[in-house]
């Protein structure tokens, strides 16, 4: 009985890897074909087109940029994030469901009439076209994961232990730093990751609040894959899934580094 | 206590967030001097435009024209004017939306200089006062090398351009087939019917409003309606069904033997195009007439593909570049399209990425004339002056909206 559960389930993990793993084959070969008709099983024609393409374009000039942009995006939206729940989770005041309801508003209301809207207003401030608009509106729009998973993951650990703390003599901020912070690594990890993803894929809010000034990779990635031609397309979605996995895995050692004691808790 | 403290820094905090967003924009903006073309000479634009930075907005879907406006038009720029050109890939609609935000909002040192538009899009931002203008008498290669009576030039799908924009390239609607599959080139809408008929299920045209499929659908009313008939037509949908009636009956009559039995159609010519290239559809059309060569060339087409026309022509648009109404830098950008009147750069995007020329060719001389001459438009292409000859002018930008209406309506499925 045991062994045919494991069966399946081993059936069902490697159907699950099969298709992950599937398009991402057919993508690669796609980096390096040009036509690929049926019914042919393999490429007819290949070229070092969409590479030479990638490699050599603006895109790869502005990646830096682009990624250091997204990070101070998702870093500000943790933050906030992570003091926004804490301001729901532990504290009664008024308007509090309504902050929280507020605070999933960017999901709700369409991009575009969400754009349109705080571009005029950015405009008037002076912060359309310029690096810390976009990241402004790329920290709105990853608010509504960032303070759903930060809120949960609150209200999951608690105060006690802080409470603790705060009973043996530490400061509020000792306290929080040595025996919240490191209790919410792992969702900060995640909400770090929701919100960087969130703002390096944005296309229209980065293209409309920063007016072409700010260039991002998705601001280059995007035309290509709308005009269809699909060996560009997959040279441009292969590098950015490769970004995304480093970036992921240099935010996984950098909290590991500051807090190495949260893969054994973990263990 | 602590809700109350929480409380006062929240109000605390909104009101000045609010100061600022009120003092910020009540701060009174410079007046900027409005650049005045009658006194000004080209000369001086140059002058003035020394050193600045022209930002051209425009799509950035090919990677060709990209490649170009950064290694020959930029660099050109530069060396001869000391401007630099930024590029901004953009869709056109997001374009004019951000355009018309910063109108709106009253600011004067746009971020957008020069836009690469035409058609409809043109319309909407010329009744919108969005644009900035009549500027083209004041370059001088407009003058010398454009020939300022040809529709080409003063229509933009029938509607008057007055000086608002200026040419940049022509386009016109092939067919493309592959001479291995499909021996025959249908030259009108029966022949077309017939190829359809032998084909069933490998034919099909994107769906307007797709810029490619609603020129192919325009270009189907043609072949039934003369053009004529349509310039002075009223906006007036009960009146365009009328007139092209003949042309909708024909194309429900394509419909069974379309790909879906014409149930549904390709979203965008970009889904059209790989869908000919995967060999699942067997007639392709583009509304760039040398796009085969290059397509051949990079090897996304086989060797045997080629481009068609209908006998009774196909219709062409020229595409323009305007200048944003509020554009900071006027002056840089009409020195840049001056240059991109100019014979070398014409000829240059002639020769490097396939794109129609807009000069007159009587007004060149016999040098200039030469580099365009001296031109391979590559393989599976139609000779220049065929498809001059074969060119029908664009439907009033009116009318277009309608049709795509009527098509939604009395085509699809039916």
């Amino acid at each position: 009985m045991k062994s045919k559960l494991s069966l399946c389930c081993k059936g069902i993990v490697w159907l699950a890897m099969f298709g992950v793993l599937l398009p991402l084959i057919v993508l690669l070969i796609w980096c390096f074909t040009e036509r690929w008709a049926w019914p042919e099983l393999v490429p007819q024609v290949f070229s070092l087109r969409g590479l030479r393409e990638v490699l050599g374009s603006q895109a790869l000039m502005i990646l830096h940029s682009s990624i250091l942009l997204s990070a101070t995006a998702a870093l500000i939206a943790v933050v906030v994030g992570l003091m926004t729940a804490r301001a729901i989770v532990f504290y009664q005041f008024p308007g509090q469901k309504l902050l929280l309801f507020a605070s999933m508003l960017p999901l709700i209301v369409p991009t575009t009439v969400f754009g349109m809207g705080i571009h005029l207003l950015l405009i008037r401030v002076g912060l359309s076209d310029t690096v810390p608009g976009v990241i402004l509106v790329h920290v709105i729009c990853a608010l509504p994961y960032t303070v759903s998973i930060m809120t949960d993951s609150t209200r999951a650990i608690g105060k006690k232990l802080e409470e603790q703390a705060r009973v043996l003599g530490a400061g509020s901020l000792r306290a929080f730093w040595s025996v919240s912070m490191p209790a919410l690594m792992p969702a900060i990890f995640s909400a770090l990751a929701m919100a960087y993803i969130t703002s390096f894929s944005q296309y229209f809010l980065t293209l409309l609040i920063g007016g072409g000034n700010v260039r991002t990779f998705t601001v280059i990635m995007v035309p290509y894959l709308q005009n269809g031609d699909r060996t560009l397309a997959a040279g441009y979605t292969t590098l950015f899934l490769l970004i995304t996995v480093l970036v992921f895995l240099v935010f996984r050692k950098i909290v590991q580094r500051f807090y190495p004691c949260l893969e054994q808790n973990r263990e | 206590m602590k809700r109350n403290s929480i409380i006062r820094k929240g109000t605390a905090l909104l009101l000045s967030l609010l100061i600022c967003l009120g003092a910020s924009g009540c701060q009174a903006k410079e007046e900027q001097a409005e650049l005045d073309l009658s006194q000004t000479s080209f000369e001086d634009l140059v002058e003035q435009a020394k050193g600045s930075t022209v930002s051209f907005y425009g799509w950035g879907g090919d990677e060709l024209i990209n490649n170009w406006i950064d290694t020959v038009f930029a660099p050109q720029m530069k060396e001869k004017y000391d401007i630099t050109i930024d590029r901004v890939p953009m869709d056109i609609d997001q374009i004019l939306n951000k355009l018309s935000s910063e109108v709106q909002a009253g600011k004067r040192d746009g971020s957008i200089d020069m836009i690469w538009i035409n058609g409809e899009n043109f319309f909407s931002a010329k009744e919108n006062n969005l644009l900035y203008g009549p500027f083209t008498q004041a370059l001088p290669n407009f003058k010398n090398y454009v020939d300022e009576t040809s529709s080409d030039t003063c229509y933009d799908f029938a509607y008057p351009i007055e000086g608002y924009e200026a040419p940049y390239g022509k386009a016109q609607l092939v067919l493309i087939n592959d001479k291995e599959k499909t021996p025959e080139t249908p030259s009108n809408a029966q022949e077309l019917l017939e190829f359809v008929k032998k084909y069933p299920g490998q034919v099909t045209y994107p769906a307007p409003p797709d810029f490619t499929g609603s020129a192919f659908v325009r270009n189907i009313i043609y072949e039934f309606v003369d053009p004529e008939v349509f310039v002075d037509m009223e906006a007036d949908k009960e009146n365009v069904k009328a007139a092209i009636e003949p042309a909708l009956a024909y194309l429900r009559e394509l419909n069974p033997y379309l790909w879906k039995q014409g149930k549904s159609f390709p979203a965008t010519v970009a889904q059209q195009e790989t869908m000919y290239m995967d060999g699942e559809l067997l007639l392709h059309m583009r509304y760039e007439s040398y796009w085969i060569a290059t397509a051949i060339e990079k090897g996304m087409c086989s060797q045997t593909s080629r481009s068609f026309l209908f006998d009774n022509g196909t219709i062409g648009n020229t595409n323009f570049v305007a200048i944003a109404q509020n554009a900071s830098n006027k002056a840089g950008a009409l020195v840049a399209i001056n240059e991109l009147l100019s014979p070398e750069i014409q000829a240059s995007r002639y020769d490097q990425l396939k794109i129609l020329p807009v000069l007159d060719n009587d007004k060149l001389s016999d040098e200039e004339k030469s580099l365009f001459d001296a031109v391979d438009p590559g393989p599976g292409t139609i000779p220049q002056e065929e498809l001059l000859e074969k060119r029908l002018p664009e439907m009033p930008v009116k009318l277009v909206p309608i049709i795509e209406e009527l098509w939604q309506e009395e085509v699809v499925g039916k």
